[in-house]
Parts: C-alpha cells; sequence; structure tokens
C-alpha cells in the first residue's frame, strides 16, 4: 500500500522533473528515475518480465541512445541552441486543455472503480513474484510470446528492421547534405595526376 | 496491502499528462522526445494494471510490442534530430516549419 | 450450313480489313480485292439458297449478349433476297468501280470503305434481332457518311454528308425508340420472340411502335419529310451513289416494313400513314425530277419516287409487289446511275445535262443501256419495272386505296415523262458541252460561292501523286456491271408473271402473313384495264416528253428551250418543295438560337460561373484553413490534444450517462 504511494510521488515529481529541466543530461536524469520507479510498479504488478525489460531496454537502451546524441550534439550540459519562440503564448491553452482532458479522465475512471486487484494465490496461476509458471513470469510470457503471439512479435522484427533502414537514411552520410556543402565534386580522371610520372627521358 | 486498480489508472494519467505538456511547451526536441517516452510508459502501465485485473498476459504482450515501437521512434526521432542539427542553425522544434501553408 | 452463313457475313469486312491495312501498297489491287470478297460472299450466298428457304431458314447463334439476349444471323427468303441484291449488284458495281475510280489518288480508301458498307448492309439484313439490326442501320449511316463526304477536299461533299447523317441519325432514334417499347412489351429482341408475342401489342401502343420503326424507314429511305439528304448525298462517288444511294441502304426502310409485316399487319392505321407517305413521296420525288438539270439529281429524286413506291406497297400491305419493286429497281437503278457514271467519266466530270445531248453518236452503248433502264423505270410493257410497279399501284386498288392508286398512276406519267426527258436532252439533239454557261441559262451556283468561306483542306492523301492516268482502265470493266444490270433490268420481272402463282410469290411462302385490308375493297376494274390506264398514261407522259425534248423540231430548237427554262424555272422547284428552307426554320434556327443562349448565357453564367464560385469558394477556405497549418509541431501536437480531449469527454459523459 504504502510502497505503491511512494512510488507514485517518485513517478510523478521524476516526470514533472523531466519536462522542467533546462538542460537535456538532467532531464535523461530524471526519466531514468521514472523508468527505475515504473520497473518496480510493475513487479508489484506481477509483471516480472516486464518490470526486467523495463530496467534492460528502456534505461539501458533508449536512455543511452538519448544521452549518445546529446553527447554527439552539444557537451550535454549547456541548452541547446534555440531560434525565436514561435508559440509564446501556447502554454496557457496546452496546460488548460490538458487539466480539461485529465479533469474527464479522471471524472470518467471514478464514474467506474475497478474495485481492488484479486488477491494473490499461491497455489493458483497467481503466484508470487519470482515464481516460475505464474502469471507475468519469464515461463508465463515466454509460452506467450511464442505460441499464440507469434506473428505480432515477428512483426516487431519487421519493424525494427524497417526502423535501421529508416535511421541510416535520415542520419546516414550516404545521403548528401547540400547545404554544408562537404561533398566536393571529385576531379575527373583526366585532370586528377597520375600517381607514377613517367621518367623524364 | 492491495491497492485498488483505479489508483493505477489514475496515476497512468497524471503521467500522460505530464508527457503531454512537456511534449506540447518544450521546445528541446529531446526533451520532446522524452516525453513522449513518457506518455508511453504511462499507457504501459495502466496496460499491465488491466492484465493484473484480469489476469490475462495478453496486455503483457501488448507492452512487449509498445517498447520495441517505441524503441524504433525513439531510434528515428534522433536520428531526424541529428540529421536537422546538421542542417539548420538552431536546433528547435520551431525551426522545423517547412510544411506551413 | 452456319458456317457459311458466317463466311457470308464476314467476307466483306475481312475485305475490308485487308484493303485498310494495306491500302498504299495496294492501289487498284485493293478494287480486286474488294469485288473478289463480296461477289466471293454473293456465291456463298447462292448457295445456300435451299437451307433459306426452307421452313425457318437458316440461323446461326452469335453470341450470348446478356442472358436471354442471344444475338445471331437468319437467313431466310426475305434477308436472302436482300444478301443476294448487296453482295450480287455491290459486286457489280464494285467491279465498275474499279474502272470508275481509276486514277482516284484515293482508290484504296474508296474500296475499303465500299467493303465496310457491304459488310454493315449485311449486318443490318442478316441479324436476327432487333439490336443487331439497329447496329447495321448505324453502320450504313456511317458508311454512307464516309461515302458522301469521299471527296473530302470539296467543302459541298463534306456539308452533304454531314447532312445525311444527322437525319439518318434522327432515324435511329425513331427505331431506338422502337426496340424499348417491344422489348417491354413482348421481352424480346429477337423477331422470332417479338412475332410470337405480337398478341402483348394492339391499338395506340403498336400504333407508336410502327409510327418509331417508320421513323426510322423515312430517314433512311428519304421518305417525306426526312427526304432533302438524298439529292445532297449525289455529292459521292457515282458507285456510291449507285450502290448505297439506289439499290441497296436506302430500300433498308423498305426491308423494315416487309421485316415487320406481322406487325404492320396488325395496325391498320400505320399501314394506312406509311402508304400515303410513301404516295406523297412518289409524287413529290417525280415532279422535282422534272426540274432537275443534274443528272444525278434527276435519278436521285426518281429513287425517292420509286422508294415511294416501294413504301406505298409494303405498307399498304402488298408486301410481295412492295419488295418486287425493290428487286427490280435495283437492277435499273444501279444500271442507270452505272451509266450516268459513263458518261461523267466520258465528259471530264460534266454532270449537268444542259451540257450533254447527241451522245447516242459517241456513245452507243451507254445509250442503250440507258434506254433499257429508263423503260425498265417508267414501266414500259415487258421491261421490269412494268411488272413491280403494276402490281404496287394495282395493290391499291385491292387494299382499297383509290386516291393512291390515282396518285401511283399519276406519278408512272410524270416518271415517263422526266425520264425521258433525261433521255433525249443527254443522248439526241445537239452537243451543247462546248457552249458558254450562259448561253444555257446556267447561274453561278449558290453553293460554289459558298464554298469559297470554308477552310481549306490539305490531308496528306491529295498531296500524294497521283496514280498515273496512263493505261487507261480496260473498256470491260465498266461496261460489263453495265450491260449484265441492263440485262436484269429487262428480265428481272418475268420472276413474277403469273401474279400469285408465280415463282415470286412462292419464294416468300407465307412469311409475311395475311394482311387484313385497311379499308374494304375497291376493285372498279380488272388488273389488265388497270395495265392498260397506267400504260396509257405512261405513254402520255412519254409523248410529251418526245414533243418537247425529243421531235426533231426540238431538237434543233434545244439550246432556246433550255435557256428559257432555266431561267423561268419556278422558284418551289429549284427550293424543292421549300423543305429545306422548312427544317432550318423549324428546327436548325431554334435549335442554333438555344445552343447560342447556353453559349453566351448559360455557359458562362451558370455552368462556368457556378464552378468558378465553387473554386472560389474552396480557395477563400484555403485561405482560413491555412492559418491552421503553421509548421509547427507543437501547435499540431496541441490540436491532437483538442482533438483526445474531445474523445475523453465524449466517453466520460457516455459513461456517466449508463
Amino acid at each position: 500500500m504504502s510502497l505503491f504511494y511512494l512510488l507514485a510521488v517518485i513517478l510523478i515529481a521524476s516526470a514533472i522533473f523531466t519536462i522542467t529541466q533546462k538542460s537535456p543530461v538532467y532531464s535523461v536524469v530524471g526519466l531514468l528515475v521514472n523508468f527505475l520507479a515504473l520497473a518496480a510498479l510493475y513487479f508489484t504488478l506481477n509483471a516480472e518480465f516486464l518490470g526486467v525489460i523495463q530496467i534492460v531496454i528502456y534505461s539501458g537502451a533508449i536512455l543511452m541512445l538519448f544521452v549518445f546524441v546529446i553527447a554527439l550534439l552539444s557537451s550535454g550540459v549547456g541548452p541547446f541552441r534555440a531560434g525565436p519562440n514561435r508559440l509564446p503564448r501556447i502554454a496557457a491553452p496546452a496546460l488548460l486543455t490538458t487539466l480539461v482532458a485529465f479533469g474527464f479522465l479522471i471524472f470518467g475512471i471514478a464514474q467506474r472503480p475497478f474495485g481492488p486487484l484479486p488477491p494473490h494465490r499461491p497455489t493458483s496461476f497467481l503466484g508470487n513474484v519470482g515464481d516460475p509458471n505464474v502469471f507475468g513470469s519469464v515461463g508465463d510470457f515466454g509460452v506467450a510470446l511464442f505460441t499464440v503471439q507469434l506473428l505480432p512479435f515477428e512483426v516487431t522484427a519487421f519493424i525494427l528492421m524497417v526502423a535501421v533502414i529508416g535511421v541510416v537514411l535520415i542520419a546516414g552520410d550516404a545521403v548528401p547534405q547540400p547545404t554544408l556543402g562537404r561533398h566536393r565534386p571529385q576531379k575527373r580522371a583526366a585532370e586528377r595526376e597520375p600517381i607514377l610520372k613517367a621518367p623524364a627521358p | 496491502m492491495s491497492v485498488d486498480v483505479t489508483n493505477y489508472i489514475a496515476l497512468s494519467a497524471v503521467m500522460f499528462f505530464i508527457g503531454v505538456a512537456g511534449v506540447i511547451v518544450r521546445r528541446n526536441p529531446l526533451i520532446v522526445l522524452m516525453a513522449i517516452e513518457l506518455m508511453f510508459n504511462a499507457a504501459n502501465l495502466a496496460l499491465v494494471a488491466f492484465a493484473r485485473v484480469w489476469v490475462n498476459n495478453a496486455g503483457h504482450i501488448f507492452v512487449f510490442l509498445v517498447v520495441t515501437v517505441a524503441a524504433a521512434e525513439a531510434a528515428i526521432g534522433l536520428a531526424i534530430v541529428v540529421a536537422v542539427f546538421r542542417r539548420a542553425e538552431n536546433v528547435d522544434v520551431d525551426e522545423v516549419a517547412g510544411l506551413h501553408g | 450450313m452456319s458456317g457459311l452463313l458466317l463466311a457470308v457475313w464476314l467476307l466483306p469486312f475481312a475485305g475490308a480489313l485487308a484493303i485498310w491495312a494495306l491500302g498504299p501498297q495496294l492501289r487498284r489491287g485493293a478494287g480486286w480485292i474488294g469485288s473478289a470478297t463480296v461477289l466471293l460472299a454473293f456465291v456463298l450466298t447462292l448457295v445456300q439458297w435451299g437451307a433459306a428457304t426452307a421452313s425457318g431458314g437458316a440461323h446461326r447463334a452469335l453470341v450470348t449478349w446478356i442472358p436471354g439476349f442471344t444475338l445471331g444471323l437468319l437467313l431466310d427468303p426475305l434477308s436472302l433476297l436482300w444478301s443476294l441484291i448487296i453482295t450480287g449488284v455491290g459486286g457489280l458495281i464494285l467491279v465498275y468501280s474499279i474502272g470508275y475510280m481509276w486514277s482516284d489518288r484515293a482508290i484504296a480508301r474508296f474500296f475499303a470503305y465500299m467493303n465496310f458498307f457491304v459488310f454493315a448492309m449485311l449486318t443490318l439484313v442478316l441479324s436476327d434481332n432487333l439490336v443487331g439490326l439497329l447496329v447495321g442501320w448505324g453502320l450504313v449511316g456511317l458508311a454512307s457518311y464516309f461515302l458522301i463526304g469521299f471527296w473530302f477536299d470539296r467543302p459541298s461533299a463534306v456539308e452533304a454528308a454531314r447532312k445525311a447523317f444527322v437525319i439518318n441519325v434522327v432515324g435511329d432514334v425513331g427505331i431506338m425508340f422502337a426496340v424499348f417499347a417491344l422489348y417491354k412489351a413482348t421481352g424480346s429482341i429477337t423477331f422470332a420472340g417479338i412475332f410470337s408475342q405480337r398478341d402483348a401489342l394492339s391499338g395506340g401502343l403498336l400504333f407508336m411502335i410502327c409510327g418509331a420503326l417508320f421513323v426510322g424507314c423515312a430517314a433512311k429511305s428519304a421518305q417525306v419529310p426526312l427526304q432533302t439528304w438524298l439529292p445532297d448525298a449525289m455529292e459521292g462517288p457515282t458507285p456510291v451513289s449507285a450502290l448505297i444511294h439506289a439499290a441497296t441502304m436506302v430500300t433498308a426502310g423498305v426491308y423494315l416494313i416487309a421485316r415487320f409485316a406481322p406487325l404492320w399487319n396488325a395496325s391498320p392505321p400505320a399501314r394506312e400513314l406509311v402508304g400515303v407517305v410513301g404516295a406523297v413521296t412518289a409524287l413529290l420525288g417525280a415532279i422535282l425530277g422534272i426540274a432537275q438539270w443534274d443528272i444525278k439529281r434527276i435519278l436521285a429524286y426518281s429513287t425517292m419516287s420509286q422508294i415511294g413506291y416501294m413504301i406505298m406497297g409494303v405498307g399498304i400491305g402488298a408486301y410481295q409487289a412492295g419488295v418486287l419493286h425493290f428487286f427490280t429497281h435495283a437492277f435499273f437503278k444501279a444500271g442507270l446511275f452505272l451509266t450516268a457514271g459513263l458518261l461523267i467519266h466520258e465528259l471530264h466530270d460534266e454532270q449537268d445535262v444542259r451540257k450533254m445531248g447527241g451522245l447516242s453518236r459517241r456513245m452507243p452503248f451507254a445509250f442503250y443501256a440507258m434506254l433499257a433502264g429508263t423503260l425498265a423505270i417508267i414501266g414500259f410493257p415487258g421491261f421490269s419495272g412494268y411488272f413491280s410497279k403494276d402490281a404496287v399501284v394495282y395493290a391499291m386498288l385491292e387494299h382499297g386505296q383509290p386516291a393512291l392508286y390515282a396518285v401511283g398512276a399519276l406519278t408512272a406519267a410524270i416518271t415517263a415523262y422526266y425520264m425521258f426527258r433525261m433521255l433525249f436532252l443527254t443522248f439526241f439533239g445537239p452537243y451543247r458541252g462546248e457552249l458558254e454557261d450562259a448561253e444555257l441559262g446556267i447561274l453561278p451556283d449558290r453553293r460554289a460561292h459558298r464554298d469559297e468561306h470554308m477552310p481549306p483542306v490539305h490531308p496528306a492523301e491529295l498531296t500524294r501523286p497521283a496514280v498515273p492516268v496512263h493505261g487507261h482502265a480496260p473498256a470491260w470493266l465498266m461496261n460489263l456491271p453495265v450491260a449484265i444490270l441492263a440485262l436484269f433490268a429487262v428480265i428481272a420481272g418475268y420472276v413474277a408473271i403469273g401474279g400469285a402463282t408465280s415463282p415470286w410469290w412462292r419464294f416468300f411462302g407465307g412469311l409475311f402473313g395475311a394482311a387484313p385490308a385497311v379499308a374494304a375493297s375497291t376493285v372498279a376494274f380488272s388488273e389488265s384495264l388497270s395495265t392498260l390506264l397506267v400504260s396509257a398514261l405512261v405513254a402520255i407522259g412519254i409523248i410529251v416528253a418526245f414533243v418537247r425534248y425529243g421531235s426533231p423540231a426540238a431538237q434543233l430548237a434545244s439550246v432556246e428551250r433550255i435557256r428559257a427554262e432555266s431561267l423561268g424555272r419556278p422558284a418551289i422547284f429549284a427550293h424543292a418543295f421549300y423543305f429545306d428552307d422548312a427544317i432550318d426554320a423549324l428546327v436548325v434556327r431554334p435549335a442554333r438560337s438555344v445552343g447560342t443562349f447556353i453559349a453566351r448565357f448559360v455557359d458562362p453564367h451558370v455552368l462556368d460561373g457556378g464552378v468558378r464560385d465553387v473554386a472560389w469558394g474552396a480557395g477563400a477556405l484555403g485561405v482560413i484553413f491555412r492559418a491552421l497549418q503553421t509548421g509547427l509541431v507543437r501547435s499540431y501536437a496541441l490540436t491532437i490534444l483538442v482533438g483526445t480531449a474531445c474523445f475523453i469527454a465524449y466517453f466520460a459523459l457516455i459513461g456517466s450517462a449508463r
């Protein structure tokens, strides 16, 4: 009970921290805390495999990607070069709409409460976290992933492949960058200096 | 010990709208991407909570797919940021307005 | 057997395709291919005589268009007769055309069109259903259009072709209405199907259907008031006039009425209407024939007049007589046209009889051919027209139409007069070809004047070098067909000797059914007396013509008489009874003013204006919505958020309402 509220406070606080920092590196740190707390929350919901991949993939892979990009683009501590703010007054309507939508969502949830979670019963399918072959365990998840959900699983592989190709196309050097003008036209073969000069007679 | 699922859903909603606010208000593309990750995770939290209510691991599989898509999205988004950074003077979501009417 | 039928139908088309594909290389060879395919089709038709005259005729199903609509070919005595004329007379005319078109630049195109016409006409007569008939009906109109406008560098020819096509389309529309109405009433489009259900048709509906069919007949067969295109159609080459505008296409109306005999039998008022129209056309054509100077226009008006006879015959219910007149007319009129073509050829495209004269010594063969044709057309005893015209005219009495009988007899006299007038003017008297126009009273042609305002045409065909003129066409090429046609013009009527017991009557058997008389028979005298009467009228016509143009004294004074007649020709004849002007005033000018109104007001202000307003509205909306298209990601995100908020609110409220 208290664990949930503790994690909830950490989640909300780290989320707000993430979106309010000037420097993206601090945001990454906030996001890391957020993800770790979320992983813990997953464990309380019997989703142990998801808790693990939340740490491994999100914290380990995706956040590292962010950090790499930040390192690539700037020193990582200062603000990015920013141009003029073209929508200076967007914050007020955005926050207002956000609050309204949030209010309606909470209102809708409150209309039909779900009630308490079903209790843990060690003898049933719902077992303790860490037990193999109970709901949410690695065994349970794996069986589902490779039997009934095999097609979506294969599709994820396809999505990742498309993403890889897309990234290479967008950020790779293969595409000429006209505004930077780094690629000077190569001299034609006839204009190139011969590698071996014929010895003078 | 047991917590009402409604609490999880409400927490998910709070996180989601924090992410929304971040997307709209912030101009740093990296932070915008991170706010999007927040929104993904809020949705994941709701999915996991629902899976727990109905003791059905289809929700877990769905979260797995969302994580995959989020990874792909982050990779492409960051690639775009890198590409924009190479061409444009400022790295700013307001800078990329070539499709204005 | 039915494969042969298909071959008959498609052979001319194959010829047309071959000529079309290989035309420029073939040159005169095109004529041989065209003639050979059509004559082969004639032989193959003849082979099927037995099958066609057997009960039910030869039939071949071709294709099921829509389930229940099977299109096919049918060769029964009626279509056999027409096919034989189309391929037989058509083949002769094609052979003649090789000589006639010998040095024309576009000889291959000519034969491609001619073969296409034969194919189209065979489609019309061989089809076993109304849809195929209508297709053929349209295609012959198209072929006619091509061939009238064959010399398309002549603006007058182009104009005549267009006129013929437009008037024919009026008829097509009539037939189309008839097809719709017949299908609605009987549920069938085949002739057999329609006739088996003919009890479903009666009274007003039947009269309407017959009327719609007759609109088609009138347009195609140049009946009043849709006859004005036929004289103008003489702008085409003379063999075209012989084949299409004398022997075959213009008799399609006769075919249609004879084909639908079971329907017409059941509708006496429609038959009466058709009989009257036919009689009026016969008389009108004959009267106008008197006042013409162009040899082809004389023949055109005589064609119109003779088709009036045919329509009168088949319309009133004397199908055998009407079709017999078609049969004999095909020979003598084709022969007359081809003989006229001989004259025109000899005189280097001179068609005005005022500039002819005295040709009997120069062209004795043409003279005898023309004489045979003339005697046949006027119904001189012993010649083919004598049998057919008498049968038609006497049938008027049998069907209780004394007024039509009188018109028919009178027309016979007038026919004799104008045909002999033409004969005397062309073959007797002095040769006037070297005289000045003014001396003969020939006024400058209004039409030629109008031509100057039309843009010149410079197609590639005209810049191509002409076929070398040296190596004149062998004389038999043109003379042989004329001789054969002249021979048949004399003897073709003998099939009908013996009236109702003759081979001709037995050939058709019970095909037409019994036509109940429109009115009580008014036979006041026997057929032989009627024949005598008509022959006497014909003799009077000949005598008048002889006195005015043929006697030695008249021959001597021919130049003065022609000048006086040319200058003194009544305006009503010059304008052909003002039919063109009436159509112009009643149809063309109102249509043109409607068109002008639409072009000046409706089009720019309503249609274009509407489109412009819509475009302006779209543009205005674009200006408004353009503001939303900021290109800024954050504003798009806000828009999405607003939409999301709406969805959330909707579902939250729905959930609370439950």
